[in-house]
């Protein structure tokens, strides 16, 4: 006889969500943008489109399958709040369905940040582990500074000497992964001003990509489930539920991969974006639902998460 | 500039010989009294947004969640071979009965790398896994590993990764601090390796090689990480239980010294770490029998039973006012 | 317990009093370390009598660890590791005693942001472990005693038990430097209560030795003139007088080591052997030592004289 005990306390699942096989982004709207007028978000959408449709047409290597893809669009109320819901949407779907776009999912920045008890921002932050500059040997813990984050190791401060020690001289910083000659990048994370946290732009990217690729987990369930629209958008942003499905027919959020069709005003964000996730851990069990599930469908995934991650930079606007 | 990553592989790690090496540290929860539940939940919630994990069958345990910490640097190799490994060692922390504090750290160790470091994100795709360069001998590392104290420094080094982690938690302000007694740290480094067809069958080697440290090696059939981790803590923690009474009794002077004085030394080990001794409990069936091996020969829960005998015909001694010593004094 | 010695100027012999105290405290069966926060001049090596375990100091010791160059600071088990004839085997009874050295050729340093962290996480480790904590500072203002005034101000640390030694010479300028030391300008009291110290806490923490002193009963004064041994006498009574006027007095004064011809020639451990069999040493030197570490712990001796 065989007998098997069990405490679910001890052994805990992790939820699986549904995903597409491409999340595709059609753009960030700041307060900037909206107030240049609605001719400003015309032209937004229009140099936008030809890049969605080439991605579109990418991604067709689905294993035969219908190619599941998302369109999401990103509206900032963390750094600047700005008219409300009711006068912004309307005018932001209608632009973009004048351009031939449909605009499946609308996230509130905040949402990356924290909304009511979720804070994806927190959750992303807990699984940063440092890429190891050579030498690591785990006898010292890595060298923070506190609210950043680099690619390498940073020009040393004046370090404490010991009395009568040479002095060193200046010493560069260095990328860890350089061929040669760096390209040292440091990233602030946050800053906290009176005990408030305020997460950085860069940051905010970054868990919005994780959020897109399906990868956070609060305790092993979802971070953020989408909410179908309602008739009207209502008339402040924190009414507005922080991630909306505008198209009740549209495929799941999350996808394998993702894809952003961004100004080329936003590289230096991406850039630091992939800093971050490049050392960000995924969660070993999510990892793998998503690696199991990809193998299904007959997909080939990167195990790296920056690898997952596409772009198109267009001319400025 | 950063390199293009290898295009594409599967999650699962490659074939090869497995090799684990690990380390467990075992100390006292510095707390007058047993952590209560709720608290211990919060003392090893080390990651937001993880669980801890906890059981209450057949004592209480707590587990938090696996933290990494990268690495890159010489392998602790026997011979002195030189060959750099990368990735991230996995450690967590144990808290049993509200009481006893362990901190383990873990590394598989790969078939071969490349001889260049990827991009990160190849290695936090494997977690606790770390890729040498070049070809490795697994006796050369398993030495080496056992070893690491009379090594030269800056080679792997997973006990320092084990002793911040119990340093960071003894310090929290949850803990008051007041241990009911002094004890020492023990710490254990193991080994496991599995066994190749035509070579040592599975098997373990326990050493007891100084006053606070102890080896162990482990050849099995099936090497995985989590089962073997969760053995080795067992058997860290039973030995820390026997070690730190077998010193108590001796310091306390029983036997030796006339008088109630010394089992009033005793009472903390009555008090806090008699109820704690349940070897093999969580232990995965796999390795049950390597547990039933150590319990034939040194013979663990016999050196416990008759320690903890000893305490108690002592008490009862006592507790019927008849000096445990009266007959040596005529 | 932590236990804090320093002195106002070198010459005390704080460094082989607070050893044999150690070691006076270990023979018993207390848990004892000891700790070499003498930056400047790492020598405690030698008191111990540990030359040849020190070869692997050189970068992991008290230095390196404070300043985050390894996880651990090198530990020396002295009853195993100790050249010292007279100090193996390990007696019965004995607990532990072990040394903490500094690196070889290790020096004074300069605080960093984390030295204090870490120099606080030291302490709490050895707490789980030992019942004395002996941290032997470099004399006068240094930052050894700038840093463990930080670090025993943390949150973390107010559960723990903390004293100090202040060792002096019986003479007129050590009495005065004594005092400026614990009393003065950026002395113990006024940097302890400016890194969060509670004043009256710290006052009473502290309690001094008075080392090197001539006893005039000594053999070693036996052939004195009269007029010597008045003139002894009326010095002994003006400083007595004047240690009483900068709060050194006897409530406050934990215990007088008489001058020692062994402790003046070689820094070493006195055993009972040398003080039994081969009489090289003293006495009363080496009871002095014993009532000392036996002070270490005597609330009587701690209670605030106030």
């Amino acid at each position: 006889m065989d007998t098997t005990f069990r405490e679910v306390s001890s052994d805990p699942r992790t939820t699986q969500l549904p995903l597409s096989h491409l999340s595709l982004e059609l753009g960030h709207l700041y307060m900037d943008d909206f107030a240049a007028g609605p001719g400003r978000l015309r032209e937004q959408f229009a140099r936008v489109k030809p890049w969605a449709d080439a991605a579109r047409a990418a991604a067709t290597r689905t294993g035969g399958r219908r190619p599941r893809i998302s369109t999401c669009f990103l509206i900032d109320d963390y750094f600047t709040r700005f008219s409300s819901p009711a006068e912004v949407l309307p005018q932001v779907l209608a632009e973009a369905a004048e351009c031939g776009l449909v605009i499946d999912y609308l996230a509130r920045e905040s949402a990356c940040a924290e909304v009511g008890a979720v804070r994806p921002a927190r959750l992303a932050e807990a699984r940063l582990v440092q890429s190891p500059p050579l030498g690591s040997n785990g006898s010292r813990p890595p060298a923070t500074e506190v609210g950043w984050l680099s690619n390498g190791e940073r020009s040393p401060s004046d370090q404490p000497g010991e009395a009568m020690q040479a002095a060193a001289g200046w010493q560069p910083p260095r990328e860890i992964e350089a061929r040669r000659h760096s390209v040292f990048l440091d990233v602030e994370l946050w800053d906290e001003h009176e005990g408030r946290r305020t997460w950085s732009c860069p940051f905010l990217a970054a868990v919005w990509q994780l959020l897109r690729l399906g990868l956070l987990r609060d305790q092993g369930q979802e971070v953020l489930a989408p909410v179908p629209r309602e008739e009207t958008f209502p008339a402040s942003w924190d009414s507005l539920p922080p991630l909306v499905r505008l198209n009740p027919a549209a495929d799941p959020f999350a996808a394998y991969r993702t894809c952003s069709v961004l100004a080329s005003r936003f590289l230096p964000i991406e850039h630091a974006v992939r800093v971050i996730l490049a050392q960000w851990s995924p969660e070993e069990s999510v990892l793998r639902q998503i690696a199991e599930r990809a193998e299904r469908e007959g997909l080939a995934m990167p195990d790296d998460v920056t690898d997952r991650i596409n772009y198109v930079f267009h001319a400025p606007s | 500039m950063t390199r293009p990553s290898e295009p594409f592989s599967t999650v699962s790690p490659p074939a090869g010989p497995d090799l684990l090496i690990g380390e467990v540290r075992t100390a006292l929860l510095q707390h007058s009294v047993a952590l209560p539940r709720a608290a211990a939940g919060q003392l090893l919630q080390l990651r937001h947004g993880e669980r801890v994990r906890t059981s209450e069958r057949p004592s209480g345990q707590a587990v938090s969640p696996d933290l990494l910490t990268g690495v890159d640097c010489p392998l602790p190799t026997a011979s002195g071979r030189a060959v750099r490994g990368v990735g991230t060692a996995t450690s967590r922390a144990v808290l049993t009965e509200g009481r006893l504090l362990q901190a383990s750290v873990r590394v598989r160790i790969a078939a071969t790398g490349g001889s260049l470091r990827l991009p990160w994100g190849h290695y936090l795709a494997r977690p606790g896994t770390v890729e040498p360069s070049g070809r490795l001998a697994g006796a050369d590392l398993v030495d080496g590993h056992l070893s690491a104290d009379r090594l030269p420094g800056g080679a792997l080094d997973l006990g320092a990764i084990a002793e911040r982690l119990l340093t960071d938690l003894q310090g929290r302000r949850v803990l008051d601090r007041r241990a009911p007694f002094r004890s020492r740290r023990t710490r254990l480094l193991w080994t496991a390796t599995r066994a190749e067809p035509g070579g040592d069958g599975p098997g373990a080697l326990f050493t007891i090689e100084d006053g606070t440290l102890r080896t162990l090696r482990l050849t099995l059939e099936r090497v995985d990480p989590v089962a073997v981790a969760a053995f080795c803590e067992d058997l860290a923690l039973h030995d820390w239980l026997l070690t730190t009474l077998v010193q108590l009794v001796e310091r306390s002077g029983l036997g030796s010294a006339p008088g109630p004085e010394p089992l009033l030394r005793l009472r903390p080990a009555v008090d806090h770490l008699l109820h704690l001794w349940m070897p093999g409990a969580r232990v995965d069936r796999a390795l049950a029998p390597i547990w039933a091996g150590l319990e034939t020969r040194p013979g663990f829960t016999r050196q416990w039973a008759a320690t903890v005998q000893r305490i108690r015909d002592h008490l009862a001694l006592q507790a019927i006012g008849l000096p445990a010593h009266s007959y040596q004094g005529d | 317990m932590l236990i804090f010695a320093i002195s106002d100027k070198g010459g005390t012999g704080r460094s082989v009093t607070s050893a044999n105290i150690a070691y006076r405290r270990a023979l018993p069966g207390a848990d004892v370390c000891y700790l070499d926060f003498d930056f400047g001049s790492p020598t405690s090596a030698a008191v111990f009598d540990v030359p040849s375990a020190l070869r692997g100091t050189e970068q992991a010791g008290l230095h390196s660890y404070l300043r985050g160059e390894v996880a651990e600071p090198q530990r020396i088990d002295i009853w195993a590791e100790t050249e010292s004839a007279g100090l193996r085997p390990r007696p019965a009874q004995a607990g532990q005693l072990v040394l903490l050295p500094g690196d070889r050729g290790g020096g004074e340093f300069v605080l960093g942001s984390d030295t204090v962290r870490r120099c606080a996480d030291l302490f709490l480790r050895l707490e789980e472990e030992f019942e004395i904590t002996l941290v032997d500072l470099s004399a006068g203002r240094s930052y050894a005693a700038q840093l463990v005034l930080e670090a025993t101000a943390l949150p973390e640390l107010s559960s723990v038990t903390a004293r100090w030694l202040v060792f002096h010479r019986w003479t007129r300028q050590h009495i005065i430097a004594a005092a400026g030391l614990v009393y003065g300008d950026r002395g113990i009291m006024a940097t302890g209560a400016s890194r969060g110290h509670e004043r009256d806490r710290l006052r009473d923490s502290v309690r001094f030795v008075r080392a090197a002193v001539p006893s005039p009963s000594s053999p070693m004064f036996a052939e004195l003139r009269p007029a010597q041994a008045l003139w002894l006498s009326i010095c002994d009574e003006d400083l007595t007088r004047l240690a009483s006027e900068h709060k050194l007095g006897p409530m406050l004064t934990l215990g007088t080591v008489p001058l020692d011809p062994v402790l003046q020639w070689r820094e070493q451990l006195i055993t009972d052997e040398d003080v039994l069999s081969s009489q090289v040493a003293n006495l009363e030197t080496a009871q002095a030592f014993a009532d000392l570490a036996a002070a270490l712990t005597d609330d009587r001796r701690w209670q605030s004289p106030l």
